[in-house]
């Protein structure tokens, strides 16, 4: 049956594919409270975790005596890493070729690490239970800061042989664990060292966290009958889960099941194994029930995956007139007790590569050197794209302290500094290929959206007016063009735990025409069910509301690395328009029959193949999908579905350009964003409301990061920034407007030439904030104060800098 | 986390009287918010359990002090420790000074303490203006008990 009246406006409306602002499928259950999150899992008989927690950051567990919080009614077993033994299970691999502990094992080595697992029939009665384990501990010295654990004689790390090589390579002192290396080192330095102009600086990227809404839990359940066990959790990769769970227990992976149900916000902490997922796994083999182990908020900020802790000396040298010869850059990077730095096997240091930023730097080296500290274990979190927003700072910071030293116009130094368009794909100093970019373009317009010129000006005379004793508020102009790399990666350099990082994509269309497709990744709140969908819609002509988007069930998913690091888009989003093109060639060959032309005599419109000269003659994918399951098709499989597994050529490159405005009180340290313009690039558009989401969402933690979160440290090791009193989680009162523009500039080797965003506005907006910072006080000789710009540090800033009068 | 706590009271008192208070058991017992038991091994080492309560974190610290009595009683001073458990712990010590005012005398303290665990993960403004209030209420019950004995005296 031919349909009439829908023209082409219409039928691609209708469609809501690429470029459409589709209404998220997934807010309504979430908006109403019906959404399906871990601690929703409810099973018969089902018992609960918790931990006892060590409160020094550095001892030996002389002794723990159970006996008191067994005789509590409803305790049902106390683990420790006594009963973890036999099974092996007292330590486990990280996800950075390390292993930590999953219980302590003779001493503990930061504070909030799990010593004990109590297990019973409520979450109260193992609260309580917890308070009663007594723990002999003896307090050890402790190393909160990377530089002293270098030169310290205490050895943190007993369990590792000394001399022996880590995972990656020679470890020159107890407290180390790697040196990574990339570009060439001493023609670096000899630019450096011959060079007309050369700005040195050390930038620190400090230790905050991802605190997402939902803290990390999982359900376990052993069926000893049917021998499977099916763990419910907060994994942003569930398949990865299943193959590191499968090792672990000796259980097949055909007997596992990992369910990631709705998560809360995952942001990179949730990528990692955590001693909680193993301990409700043992315990209900050990228990025959179900158990249950939610974190709280201390818990999570106290002992679960961090982000950032980079120091960053930074050598940059370039010509009288401004233009860049070399970049050197030697990091000394803060792990934690143990390396559990979710990284590309290869890559121990992440994409820190990227570190030349957006400019056409000839020679550079990066030598980034991992340490040990008795804080707790991670690091590669937050929006970071294994380590790229501490790249981007580091290259943003260093830009600006350049510019400082030629006196010269920001803006304008990195003008003249951009890969021009004309050069890609360009092969960088560090190693990586940069897909595509047009940055003066983005640049350009940037600028005149905010009238630089005129915000110069005003600035200008504010800094006057300040002089003169009129005014006690400094103007700061924060600038920022990132280049980032996301979308890992393929599979010839980028693993985990030696699985390759291609993902997947499997549809399955129906009779009637609609579908369900499964993907490898799993959305933690970017709304995959929503794009995917529309990604899908273009390909196959089939209405993104006519299509189900699943992730996050290892049993019916196709195997994936999951979603961090902005690589759904990049890998899965290939994978899915891949499928989507397998599904439309076979329809094509249904098509031809139906219409009885051969298969180049067709073309594709929108929804339907129609008949090249004839336009009246045509088969909609709603009739070929009928078709497929009631027609007998000479040479052609009955049904309607298709599988790829995509493994991507290369990363992809998105960029931004953001301009930041902000006024700062001198005598009370507190700051106002008067504008903040966030352009972002990153190639084609899935959905620009899902965009613009992610950017108000990424540049609110950036303000976080930027202007007075972190987890920091006193000397004994406590945490001091435990609980959100003191952990700054911005609200709508602290949080500005933002003015989000883009550019559009495709990668050539995507196959919808989409390069994900996610990440971006973390990227950017950290540098844009913090470089508004210095720029207030740039006209009175600041050239570098260090993250975060709370209240307290800016004014220390100004009376630093003899503004108190 | 590094706790100062310093101050100056003034007792309705002589310095005798004062010092003896200072270091008689049952009036520490008394006067210390939340002190369950206190017992005197030697005149110079002291052994206590007190419930504290610094905003969600309540617990039952049991400590250790030993009592430095050597300028006494001009002054003198003590060094401690406890734990909490699960709560944390504490180490720390004290500089006390007494000087004779007519009939009263004026303490002074400055006390340094390095607290650990879960307190102290609940930051240095809570913690410390629990100190501080605890600290005062102290020494508001010992004011009030030595006047009570004076008057009772008297």
């Amino acid at each position: 049956m031919n349909d009439m009246s829908p023209t082409r406006e219409e039928r691609v409306e209708k469609l809501k594919g690429l470029g459409s602002s589709r209404k998220r499928v997934e807010d309504a259950r979430f908006t109403q409270g019906k959404g399906n999150y871990v601690d929703d899992v409810k099973l018969p008989g089902m018992l609960h975790g918790d931990f006892v927690r060590s409160p020094y950051a550095h001892a030996r567990v002389k002794s723990i005596n159970i006996d008191a919080a067994m005789a509590l009614p409803g305790v049902i077993a106390v683990l420790t890493a006594k009963d973890l033994e036999p099974l092996s299970l007292h330590w486990m691999p990280t996800l950075a070729g390390d292993k930590q502990m999953v219980l302590a094992d003779g001493k503990v080595l930061f504070q909030g690490q799990e010593v004990a697992f109590v297990v019973a029939e409520d979450r109260y009665i193992a609260a309580d239970a917890c308070e009663l384990v007594e723990v002999d501990y003896e307090e050890l010295p402790v190393i909160v800061d990377p530089f002293e654990a270098l030169e310290s004689d205490t050895v943190l790390r007993e369990d590792l042989e000394a001399g022996a090589d880590g995972a990656h390579g020679p470890r020159k002192h107890h407290n180390h664990i790697f040196l990574w290396e990339e570009g060439e080192k001493e023609a670096t330095e000899q630019v450096i060292d011959s060079a007309e102009v050369v700005a040195e600086e050390m930038v620190y990227y400090h230790r905050t966290h991802p605190c997402p809404l939902e803290t990390c839990g999982s359900v376990a359940s052993m069926d000893k009958v049917n021998g499977k066990l099916t763990l419910w959790g907060t994994f942003q990769a569930p398949h990865v889960v299943r193959t590191v769970a499968s090792l672990l227990s000796g259980i097949e992976e055909h007997n596992i099941r990992v369910i990631s149900p709705d998560i809360g916000g995952g942001f990179g902490n949730k990528v990692g194994v955590y001693p909680g997922y193993v301990c409700s796994i043992v315990a209900s083999i050990v228990t025959g029930q179900p158990v249950k182990w939610i974190e709280d908020r201390m818990d999570n900020l106290m002992a679960t995956a961090f982000a950032r802790d980079y120091w960053m000396k930074g050598k940059i040298s370039a010509t009288k007139e401004g233009k860049i010869t070399g970049l050197h850059c030697h990091v000394t990077a803060d792990h934690g007790a143990f390396d559990a730095c979710a990284d590309p096997t290869k890559f121990p240091a992440g994409f820190f590569h990227i570190c030349t930023g957006s400019y056409d730097i000839p020679v550079a080296y990066v030598g980034v050197d991992g340490v040990y500290t008795n804080k707790a274990p991670g690091g590669v979190a937050y929006r970071c794209s294994f380590r790229v927003t501490e790249a981007a700072y580091f290259i943003e910071r260093m830009i600006e302290v350049l510019a400082m030293e030629l006196n010269m116009d920001a803006a304008e130094l990195r003008r003249i500094n951009f890969i021009k368009k004309d050069q890609f794909p360009y092969q960088s100093a560090l190693g990586w290929e940069f897909d595509s970019g047009d940055y003066h373009t983005a640049w350009d317009k940037a600028l005149d959206a905010v009238d630089y010129a005129g915000l110069r000006k005003e600035q200008e005379e504010r800094v006057a007016a300040f002089k003169r004793g009129e005014t006690r508020k400094l103007l700061g102009i924060g600038l920022t063009h990132f280049t980032e790399i996301v979308g890992a990666g393929p599979v010839k350099n980028c693993d985990i735990l030696g699985m390759g990082m291609f993902d997947s994509c499997e549809i399955r269309i129906h009779p009637t025409g609609s579908a369900v497709a499964r993907l490898g990744t799993i959305s933690q709140g970017q709304g995959h069910a929503t794009t995917f969908a529309q990604i899908l819609a273009s390909e196959t002509g089939i209405p993104a509301d006519s299509i189900t988007i699943e992730e996050g069930d290892t049993d019916t998913a196709p195997y994936g690395l999951g979603t961090y690091g902005s690589r759904s888009t990049p890998v899965a989003g290939a994978a899915t328009a891949m499928a989507g093109r397998k599904i439309r060639a076979k329809a094509q060959m249904i098509a031809a029959y139906l219409l009885e032309v051969h298969d180049n005599d067709l073309e594709w419109d929108v929804d339907r193949f129609v008949v090249k000269g004839a336009p009246e003659r045509f088969k909609t994918m709603a009739e070929i999908a009928y078709a497929a399951y009631n027609q007998a098709i000479p040479g052609v499989e009955p049904g309607l579905e298709a599988v790829s597994y995509y493994d991507p050529p290369n990363m992809t490159y998105p960029f931004g350009a953001y301009v930041c405005v902000m006024e700062i009180d001198v005598d009370t340290g507190e700051h106002e964003i008067r504008q903040f313009y966030a352009l972002d690039d990153c190639g084609t558009r899935i959905n620009p409301m899902v965009i613009e989401g992610q950017v108000h969402g990424g540049l609110t933690e950036a303000l976080a990061i930027a202007m007075g979160q972190e987890i920091a440290y006193d000397k004994l090791g406590n945490v001091k920034t435990g609980t959100l009193m003191d952990f700054f989680l911005p609200t709508a009162w602290e949080t500005p407007n933002y003015t989000t523009d883009f550019t559009e500039t495709p990668s050539p080797h995507h196959p919808i030439g989409a390069k994900g965003v996610g990440e971006s506005p973390n990227v950017g907006g950290v540098p844009a904030f913090s470089n508004a910072v210095h720029d207030a006080f740039r006209a009175f000789g600041l050239r570098q104060s260090h993250m975060p710009h709370d209240h307290w540090r800016i004014w220390k800033t100004a009376n630093d800098l003899g503004l108190h009068g | 986390m590094s706790l100062e706590l310093t101050d100056e009271i003034l007792i309705p008192a002589s310095r005798d009287v004062v010092y003896a208070a200072l270091n008689d058991p049952e009036v520490l017992k008394e006067c210390i918010p939340g002190c369950e038991e206190l017992i005197k091994h030697s005149d110079t080492e002291l052994e206590a359990k007190v419930v504290l309560k610094i905003g969600p974190v309540k617990a039952k610290f049991g400590g250790n002090v030993i009592l430095d009595t050597g300028g006494a009683p001009e002054t003198f001073s003590l060094t401690g420790e406890g734990s909490g458990g699960a709560a944390g712990f504490a180490k720390g010590g004290a500089d006390v000074t007494l000087t004779e005012q007519g009939e009263e005398t004026l303490l002074t303290y400055t006390a340094k303490a390095e607290i650990g665990g879960k307190l102290a993960q609940l930051g240095s403004r809570l913690v410390a203006g629990t100190a501080k209030k605890l600290s005062a209420k102290f020494f508001t019950n010992f004011k009030n008990k030595l006047s009570d004995e004076e008057a009772e005296a008297a």
